[in-house]
């Protein structure tokens, strides 16, 4: 079958010329009108001659580059960028730098010719002539095929900080490249904001916090020459630090705590410890070379052997590799035919490679999954040969070495770790163990006795003949295929040694062992009952031997044999290790029936089991379950024909070897009316002393279960993986040529290959090891791009738009760069410092760009990003929730474990409730559920990851001003923003200036005070003169600072 | 016209902006993006570029009936299936979601008769679907690309098969704007029961901004989130509060002349304020008779939650609301086992209420300016799954569509013998957005958002190949 609708995301399917009769996007009209709305000039060619990457390239890219791109290059013409432009095509060059008839471009363009069908508007065309005119600024000088033609993927190289006319206003390299391109625009950075608004900048870009009135305080009072400096080190030292920027990392990573793609979203309990290492990375300023490595390639690093004790920082690596599963992945929950569960196996695949591509090299590579990139130089075959580095991980196409996320873990104890766990459970199995022997030295002192009819202690070590046989006492075909051979060892088999009785197992089914001894399952009278117990040694034969799944026995035995004439009977007791004890009618044979379940209590060795049959009248028994000899909850009913004379005796099931001892049965009569509270009485001491032996046994096994060193990694399931192969056209039933692991054709320099060199051990391939390699040597091309895109992004977080808007894409078909070489000069200077992240804030946060005011100079209209001013920016969702909680005096500061659990509502609010444990503490603890986001989170634009976010939208809308108004968490915010200033400040007048410090992070000016005890007044005019008025009026001003545009806005 | 959206944006039309801004989205101020797109004089021309000038129809409400109903049951009869009833398929190969169960030809139990002057052939469950059938088209050979609900869901709901792409809702918002500015544009009805399968993907922006999101109205106390004033705020305190507010925030804005996103933050409080009880208002139903309320079949316990929801979709467009969506809960017509009791169940829930809507809208003279959508993401087997039940097909199913220019009483397309696939006039989901889109007044190919480097639009149609269906078309 073929699967055609994967192909339909894909835009570029058909080969069709396409869309160009699309309203074209960069018609002059358009692109003024842009400018009229937002900026001035902001993309530098209003008033200049136009450079070629700004208004030339998009144009070509809208018109052209379909046909004469990096794919196609038809004529051996590639418009997509300056370099191969200067190339030009089969017919010699297009572009004669200020003379437009002799060139070809302008020949071919101005006649109609070129695009064909769809020709250039007259604005198009004007553009093109007025760029060739002016020379054709933005084109090198010279260019040769070979050479890394685009922007982004050239190597990194020292670059000049441009002459500025105004050094004054400039601090120090970064703030040239800035400054310059104002001032060819007419203007220039603004004067440096005040102190309060720049702690208040500082602290809410390094830390996601509003400063606390005494950071402000201290800060203000320190008149020392570095004091900026000073004050930006103890941001960067706040351990609030790494979770605003981890969490920046968590989003570009695709970071969720479930699994996504079917509507189960199934939950990652161990995807936290990620989340945590991450914000320990940024803490401690790992260099973004090594942070890479270890997400990439954690468990390829040294460190690592399987079965020995790990360090602290081998574990760290193993807990990084989550990065490469943080996609969707609905493997563990495919239902459906095979193709089905390929196509989820697939996208568990596919989405690490779009992550990896997006969030460190800035490609889109999608849609290289069926055909070459139309717009970028991505080929089919990149596409695949990229996918091998990721398939040993993630063999999507081989359904025998899928592992489904559930099992995709690892136990990587550091010594402390395993010895203090080692301890714990031994402590808490030596807890179980001595309560259960008091438990049983209680039991067997106070259990109810009654009249033995059979009882076996196998202390002779007597043959079991005559007393046991491998058939039922009224039969005489033996059970089973081989049956059981009676006093040997020779499996199936039973035989009496050391004093017990070993039921060992062979590997076929359905065996059994009974008494030849008959008894009456159905004592006569009400009341009366019968009960068969004995002492499980074992569930297993040796220290070495595989536990028991089950411990089966039979009560009623008479003929083993499915065909005959007898039904009911053979009465199968099937006893589970961790509780709930099936019961099964006429076993075995397709007319065995389940006849329910009886008690609670885990088969386990070393206590006494068996089952009770009492008469409770009308020809109807009652078969319980007893646990040391006393009954347990859970009864059945059986009728008078399920239980005709027979044996009692043991089940011989594949594999389910295990050890018994005093196999008892007794008779007992009714109990008479007066020893009912007695026994009332004994039964509950029985039941109080199972509960602690129940809560001693959970504890032991809850940490079993969920030992601290488990680790949800990612790693090649087999260090010979098979082949990966290209898929025509993307489907997955049309595989093709095998494809080799390498790197991006674009991106590669000579001969450069992924080619298997398997580390120490043989565990992995190598190839995701060889591609962080590629990803952190300065000396390649993919590290200048790697590098580029995350300086943008950090550029991104700190001025709410990069230096390229589109951080998925420095790509050819992203935005252009605003300031070009300073992308370059950050990202050549983070890379030459050693990759550190702290060092790159310092770089922006020192500069005059960071430190300008934000006000808005009518006469000097500038726009956001050539950075005239220090732009507003509205605070992102997590930041907003947790300013609020710092405001109000509450935000709980712990750091790291599992996730806070959220909560639906009945009216379909998703809310974390105040009181919950965590429920205060930062959102980036909140559990990030795909399908549920935080109602007060996603209304203010947290995004519901898909694959993974590199920038969100910042939207303005009705439906935020309800929740500031009316939600329960602003109004709650709100009291206790109220509480917390009249605790700290018990004078109202001197209370307003503390409330503007804390929320907005400065003191009001003589006019706003007095307009706030205006509203203060007023406010408790409304609600009634008292100090109750009074409070409420607080409350509601205190939310009005929450709700306010200051509050709101970085600026 | 956007009541309180004067001010300097008002000469703007931001999705213009949108549609060509090649940095995409992000960063912009967006408070006004639901300014109607009507063309406006002065205007940039290409601002509009995607209207059209047909097109009469204002809202849409899709009933959507999630889990795939039974096409070969319901809308599209088979005698060929009663004839090999029990039979090993004779049709050739067939394409199984659950193959280890794989059965024999299953026929439809259900009776089939024609209705109305049109003569549509209808199954004995819809009776009132069966009284207006003049006014509706009947597509029987609907197609989509895949059998796994979530992706079918998208597919039909976004035209693509992965998710984080807008829905149709958010696309047509997009492309029209509001008529109400006190209530959101793009409105979603849920069941008091719970959500549907797939959740609010169904009603997702995706990577449009969060004022194109559809919003649920739920069916408890707070129909819109956090709507409600707080129990110890009263009225008269809330405005002042409000009013302090403003002062507060327009000392704010004097740092920021010509902040157009701090102002519309400012604007939207007052909005808020209005929706607060515009909604209530328009969710009370005790202004609606008692023969509507009987129409809808709200006093029948079976149909009143449907019903009630019917009758609001049609308050809520008759107040301006452009997109309208209704879900069950679940997915209730994944009819894998017990296929036809089952849907003598969903038909009892759901057949009135969907048709009292198209006869009320149409007795309001409502019918011409709305669409009414009823379907379901795929259609179901010809064969059983296990004994009783019918498994997923993508290959074909049906569904209705009444009012906005559609053409009523009319009869498309036609599957093969068994019901397996469509075979004649095929309509893919991509020419059904493409055609809804144009009845709208919305050219298909022209509604593009600059997305990931190149304009994206909702169709996609060089990519699927969606073109307009005249032949739908009154």
């Amino acid at each position: 079958m073929t699967l055609p609708h994967k192909l339909t995301d894909c835009p570029y399917r058909r080969r069709e010329d396409r869309a160009t009769d699309r309203a074209a996007g960069w018609r002059l009209g358009g692109v003024l009108l842009i400018l009229g709305l937002i900026s001035q000039g902001s993309l530098g060619w209003a008033d200049e001659p136009a450079k070629f990457d700004v208004a030339i390239a998009p144009l070509f890219k809208e018109r052209c580059v379909k046909c004469h791109g990096p794919a196609k290059a038809e004529a051996e013409l590639d418009l997509s960028t300056a370099a191969a432009v200067v190339r030009g095509g089969e017919n010699g060059p297009i572009v004669v730098p200020h003379q437009v008839d002799d060139s070809l471009l302008w020949e071919r363009v101005v006649a109609d010719e070129m695009p064909p069908k769809h020709p250039l508007t007259a604005d198009e065309k004007a553009r093109i002539k007025a760029w060739i005119l002016a020379g054709a600024p933005g084109l090198p000088a010279r260019s040769s095929k070979g050479d890394a033609d685009h922007w982004a993927f050239r190597k990194l190289a020292p670059v000049q900080p441009p002459s500025v006319k105004n050094e004054d206003v400039t601090r120090g390299p970064l703030d040239r490249f800035i400054e310059a391109a104002l001032e060819r625009e007419g203007g220039s950075l603004a004067p440096e904001a005040p102190r309060q608004r720049l702690i208040r900048r500082v602290s809410l870009s390094l830390t996601g916090l509003t400063p606390s009135p005494a950071d402000v305080a201290a800060y203000l009072d320190d008149k020392a020459p570095d004091a900026y400096s000073r004050m930006v080190e103890r941001f960067l030292a706040s351990p609030r630090y790494g979770e605003r920027w981890g969490k920046y990392w968590l989003d570009a990573a695709g970071y969720a705590d479930s699994n996504g793609y079917f509507n189960a979203d199934s939950d990652r309990p161990l995807a936290y410890r990620y989340r945590d290492y991450v914000v320990r990375a940024f803490n401690a300023d790992l260099t973004f070379d090594r942070f890479l490595r270890e997400q990439l390639a954690g468990d390829e690093l040294p460190g690592y052997e399987p079965g020995q004790p790990v360090t602290a920082e081998t574990a760290d690596r193993l807990i990084a590799t989550h990065f490469l599963r943080n996609g969707q992945d609905g493997s563990g929950e495919s239902d459906g035919n095979p193709d089905e569960v390929r196509v989820d196996r697939y996208t568990a695949l596919e989405s690490c490679q779009q992550i990896v591509a997006s969030a460190l090299l800035g490609l889109t590579i999608q849609c290289a999954k069926c055909h070459s990139h139309k717009f970028e130089p991505i080929t089919h075959e990149d596409y695949y040969r990229f996918q091998a580095i990721f398939a040993p991980v993630f063999p999507a196409a081989t359904d025998s070495l899928w592992i489904k996320p559930q099992a995709r873990f690892v136990l990587a104890p550091t010594a402390d770790q395993k010895r203090q766990w080692d301890r714990q459970i031994r402590a808490a199995d030596d807890q179980a163990a001595l309560l259960q022997a008091s438990l049983r030295e209680w039991a067997s002192k106070n259990r109810p006795r009654g009249e033995v009819v059979f009882l076996d202690d196998f202390e002779s070590d007597a043959p079991l003949k005559p007393r046991w046989s491998n058939t039922a006492p009224t039969d005489d075909k033996p059970g089973g295929s081989p049956p059981v051979t009676v006093d040997s060892d020779k499996a199936p088999a039973a035989r009496s040694r050391n004093g017990r009785l070993e039921v060992i197992a062979g590997t076929t089914f359905d065996s059994w062992l009974t008494t030849t001894q008959s008894f009456d399952w159905t004592p006569d009278h009400p009341g009366e009952s019968i009960q068969a117990t004995f002492d499980l040694v074992d569930t297993r034969l040796s220290a070495q031997g595989k536990s028991a799944e089950r411990v089966g026995y039979f009560l009623a035995t008479h003929d083993f044999d499915d065909s005959g004439k007898l039904s009911g009977g053979n009465i199968l007791v099937d006893g589970h290790p961790t509780g709930s004890t099936s019961v099964l009618a006429d076993y075995p044979g397709r007319d065995a029936t389940p006849r329910g379940a009886i008690g609670r209590t885990g088969y386990v060795a070393g206590r006494n089991y068996g089952v009770r049959v009492t008469n409770v009248d009308k020809g109807q028994f009652r078969l319980e379950q007893l646990v040391d000899g006393f009954p347990e909850e859970g009864a059945i009913t059986l009728a008078a024909g399920d239980l005709p004379d027979g044996g009692f005796g043991f089940e011989y099931h594949a594999d389910r070897s295990f050890v018994v001892d005093n196999v008892r049965i007794e008779r007992f009569g009714a109990s008479a009316e007066s020893d009912r509270s007695s026994i009332a009485a004994r039964d509950a001491e029985f039941g109080r002393r199972q509960k602690e032996l129940e809560a001693a046994r959970n504890q032991a096994n809850g940490l079993k279960n969920a030992p601290p060193f488990k680790i949800a990694w990612a790693t090649d399931v087999t260090p010979t993986p098979p082949e990966t192969h290209l898929l025509e056209r993307g489907d997955y039933a049309r595989p093709g040529k095998a494809m080799a692991a390498s790197p991006l054709s674009a991106l590669a320099s000579g001969g450069a290959s992924f080619a298997s060199q398997s580390p120490a051990g043989g565990r992995t391939t190598g190839r995701r090891l060889a591609l962080a390699n590629w990803l952190t040597d300065p000396n390649e091309r993919a590290a200048a791009l790697m590098a580029r895109v995350q300086v943008n992004r950090i550029w991104q977080s700190h001025f709410g738009t990069g230096i390229v808007a589109t951080p998925e894409n420095l790509g050819l078909s992203g935005a252009p760069p605003t300031h070009p070489e300073l992308l370059d000069w950050l990202a050549f200077e983070f890379v030459r410092s050693g990759w550190s992240v702290k060092r790159v804030h310092r770089q922006i946060l020192d500069s005059a760009t960071f430190r300008q005011s934000s006000d808005a100079e009518p006469s000097a209209p500038t726009d956001d990003r050539s950075l005239g001013r220090f732009p507003a920016v509205r605070l992102d969702a997590e930041t907003i929730r947790d300013c609020m909680l710092a405001v109000s005096g509450e935000l709980d500061t712990a750091m790291g474990g599992p996730y806070v659990p959220i909560q639906a509502t009945g009216d379909g609010a998703v809310v974390v409730p105040d009181s919950q444990p965590g429920g205060l503490r930062r959102s980036i603890y909140l559990q990030q559920r795909r399908t549920q986001p935080v109602s007060l989170l996603q209304v203010f634009d947290a995004p519901t990851i898909v694959f993974n976010s590199l920038r969100r939208p910042r939207t303005a809308m009705p439906l935020q001003s309800l929740a500031l108004m009316n939600s329960d968490f602003v109004r709650a915010r709100a009291k206790a923003f109220a509480s917390r200033l009249e605790r700290e400040e018990p004078d109202q007048a001197k209370r307003i200036p503390l409330a503007f410090l804390t929320a907005w992070s400065r003191e009001p000016s003589l006019e706003e005070r007095q307009a706030a005890t205006g509203f203060l007044d007023e406010q408790s005019r409304l609600y009634g003169l008292g100090a109750e008025g009074r409070n409420k009026a607080w409350v509601d001003f205190c939310q009005s600072m929450l709700m306010s545009n200051e509050f709101l806005y970085l600026d | 016209m956007q009541p309180g959206a004067e001010g300097l944006w008002e000469s703007v039309t931001r999705r213009g902006f949108l549609s060509r801004y090649a940095g995409g989205i992000g960063g912009l101020a967006l408070a006004d993006l639901l300014a109607s797109g009507e063309p406006r004089a002065g205007e940039i021309g290409q601002a509009s570029d995607f209207r059209t000038a047909f097109g009469k129809a204002k809202s849409v409400i899709c009933l959507f009936q999630h889990g795939g109903p039974s096409q070969m049951d319901l809308f599209d009869s088979k005698p060929a299936l009663r004839k090999y009833h029990g039979q090993p398929y004779p049709g050739g190969k067939l394409e199984v979601h659950f193959d280890k169960q794989k059965g024999n030809v299953l026929g439809s139990p259900f009776k089939f008769a024609r209705h109305g002057e049109s003569g549509i052939e209808l199954c004995e469950l819809l009776p009132h679907t069966a009284g207006i059938v003049d006014d509706i088209t009947m597509i029987r050979s609907m197609k989509t690309d895949s059998v796994d609900h979530e992706s079918a869901l998208r597919l039909i709901h976004t035209g693509r098969f992965l998710a984080g792409m807008p829905v149709w809702g958010s696309w047509v918002v997009y492309g029209l704007g509001t008529e109400n500015a006190n209530l959101p544009a793009y409105v979603v009805l849920t069941d008091p029961g719970g959500l549907p399968v797939d959740g609010e993907r169904n009603w997702s922006s995706g990577w449009l901004p969060a004022v194109y999101q559809g919003t649920p109205f739920r069916s408890g106390n707070t129909p819109v989130l956090d709507l409600k004033t707080p129990a110890d705020l009263p009225d008269r305190a809330r405005r002042n509060q409000l009013k302090w507010l403003e002062e507060v925030n327009l000392r704010h804005l004097k740092r920021h002349p010509g902040n157009t996103e701090l102002e519309a933050r400012v604007k939207n409080f007052e909005t808020a304020a209005r929706m607060q009880t515009a909604v209530p208002e328009l969710l009370d139903l005790s202004q609606e008779n008692a023969a509507t309320r009987t129409l809808y079949g709200l006093d029948d316990p079976a149909t009143a939650d449907y019903g009630r929801r019917c009758l609001l979709a049609r308050r809520l467009v008759e107040n301006g609301v452009r997109f309208v969506q209704i879900y069950m809960k679940g997915q209730p017509w994944d009819t894998h086992s017990n296929n036809a009791e089952s849907l003598k169940g969903l038909c009892a829930t759901t057949d009135r209420p969907s048709a009292a809507l198209v006869k009320d809208l149409k007795q309001r003279g409502l019918l011409d300016s709305t669409i009414v959508i009823w379907t379901g993401e795929f259609g179901r087997l010809p064969i059983s799954q296990g004994t009783d039940g019918r498994d997923h097909n993508r290959h074909a199913f049906s569904m209705w569509i009444a009012g906005g220019g559609f053409r009523a009483g009319y009869t498309h397309g036609a599957t093969d013998d068994f019901g397996y696939e469509s075979v004649q006039d095929v309509v893919t989901v991509h020419d059904l957005h493409a055609t809804l889109l144009h009845t709208l007044g919305l050219d298909h190919r022209k509604l593009t958002v600059q997305h990931d480097g190149r304009g994206t639009s909702l169709t996609d149609a060089d990519v699927t190949g969606a073109k307009l269906v005249p032949a739908l078309l009154a």
